[in-house]
C-alpha cells in the first residue's frame, strides 16, 4: 500500500488541498495591514498649511438707519400732504392720519433710542 | 480658528488610515508623508462641496486613490524605479513574527509577504486598489463601487482577477524556486 503510486483523484485533491492553502495564505498576507510611521506632528502641520479663509469685514454698515430716515421722511410727507384734506372729518381720513403719525413718533422714538444706545 | 482645530481633530482620527492606504497603494514609503498631506488639503479644499451623502471615510479613500494614481503617473513620467516596501528597513513584516513559530516558520512567511507585496504592485491599478481596499481596508462590495465609481459586477470581477493573477504569479515564482533548487542540488 505504501507504494502504491498515487492515483489520479489523489493528485487532483492533494493540487486542490494545495491550492486551498496557498489561497488562505494569500488572503491572510493581504490582510496583513502595514503599520505606518505618522510623525507625530502631522495634523498640526496640515492644519498650518490650510489655506487662510477670506477675512470677515469689520466696516459697519448703516444700511437699515438709512431706510428708517427714508421712511420717516416720505411719512412726513403723506402727513403734511393729507394735512389740508383733514377738514372734512371723515372717518377714514382721521384714521390714516392718526396711523402715519403714530408711525412717524415710533420711528423716531426708535431712531433717538438708538442713537442714544450708541453713544 | 476653530475650523483649523475640528479639522486637525479630523486629521489625526483618518491620518492613520490615509497612511496605510496609500503606503500599500504606491508601494513605497517615499514620499508618503507628502501625500497624505496633499489628501487631507485636497480634502479641505473639497469640504464645502461636501454634501454628507457619503462618510467622510469614503470621501478620504476616493481622494486617497485618485492621490495614488497621481503618483503612479508621476513616476512614470519619471520613469524612476521605485524602492518597494520589503526594500526598506521596515517592520510591519516583523508582526508576523510569533513566538510559538520557528525561525524557519517565520523565514518562510516573511518572504511568503515579501512575493505578495511584490507581485501586488505588478498589478494593474485599479486590480491592486480593489484588492487593498477589500482586504486590507475591510470595505464591502458597495462602498469600493462607490469610491471608484464603478458598477459593483465590476469590482467583484477585477476582485477575482487580482486574486487569480497573485495566485499564479506566486506558483510560478514557488516552480521556479523549486526548479532551480532542484538544479543545484544535481
Amino acid at each position: 500500500m505504501r507504494d502504491e503510486p498515487l492515483s489520479n483523484w489523489d493528485q487532483t485533491a492533494m493540487k486542490t488541498d494545495q491550492m486551498d492553502q496557498l489561497d488562505q495564505r494569500l488572503i491572510h498576507a493581504l490582510e496583513i495591514a502595514p503599520e505606518p510611521r505618522v510623525p507625530t506632528d502631522f495634523a498640526a502641520r496640515v492644519a498650518s498649511l490650510l489655506p487662510a479663509r477670506r477675512p470677515v469685514s469689520l466696516t459697519p454698515t448703516y444700511y437699515g438707519r438709512y431706510a428708517m430716515i427714508a421712511s420717516m421722511v416720505i411719512l412726513l410727507a403723506a402727513l403734511l400732504l393729507l394735512a389740508p384734506h383733514t377738514t372734512d372729518r371723515s372717518a377714514f381720513g382721521l384714521t390714516l392720519q392718526w396711523l402715519l403719525c403714530a408711525q412717524f413718533i415710533g420711528l423716531a422714538v426708535w431712531l433717538s433710542a438708538r442713537r442714544h444706545g450708541e453713544s | 480658528m476653530d475650523t483649523d482645530l475640528s479639522f486637525e481633530h479630523l486629521v489625526r482620527d483618518h491620518q492613520a488610515m490615509v497612511f496605510r492606504t496609500l503606503l500599500r497603494l504606491t508601494g513605497s514609503r517615499e514620499h508618503v508623508d507628502d501625500l497624505a498631506q496633499d489628501v487631507f488639503l485636497r480634502l479641505y479644499r473639497a469640504l464645502p462641496s461636501f454634501r454628507g451623502e457619503a462618510l467622510i471615510t469614503t470621501y478620504l479613500y476616493r481622494i486617497a486613490v485618485n492621490v495614488a494614481q497621481d503618483e503612479w503617473k508621476r513616476r512614470r513620467r519619471e520613469d524612476r524605479s521605485h524602492v518597494s516596501l520589503s526594500d526598506e528597513t521596515s517592520c510591519w513584516e516583523e508582526r508576523l513574527e510569533h513566538p510559538d513559530r520557528n525561525a524557519e516558520q517565520q523565514i518562510e512567511e516573511r518572504e511568503f509577504q515579501q512575493t505578495v507585496e511584490e507581485q501586488l504592485l505588478l498589478l494593474s491599478q485599479i486590480e491592486r486598489t480593489v484588492l487593498v481596499l477589500y482586504h486590507q481596508e475591510e470595505r464591502t462590495y458597495e462602498e469600493i463601487a462607490h469610491v471608484l465609481s464603478l458598477p459593483i459586477g465590476t469590482v467583484r470581477t477585477h476582485l477575482h482577477r487580482g486574486r487569480k493573477k497573485l495566485r499564479e504569479a506566486i506558483l510560478e515564482r514557488q516552480n521556479n524556486e523549486r526548479r532551480a533548487s532542484c538544479e543545484t542540488n544535481r
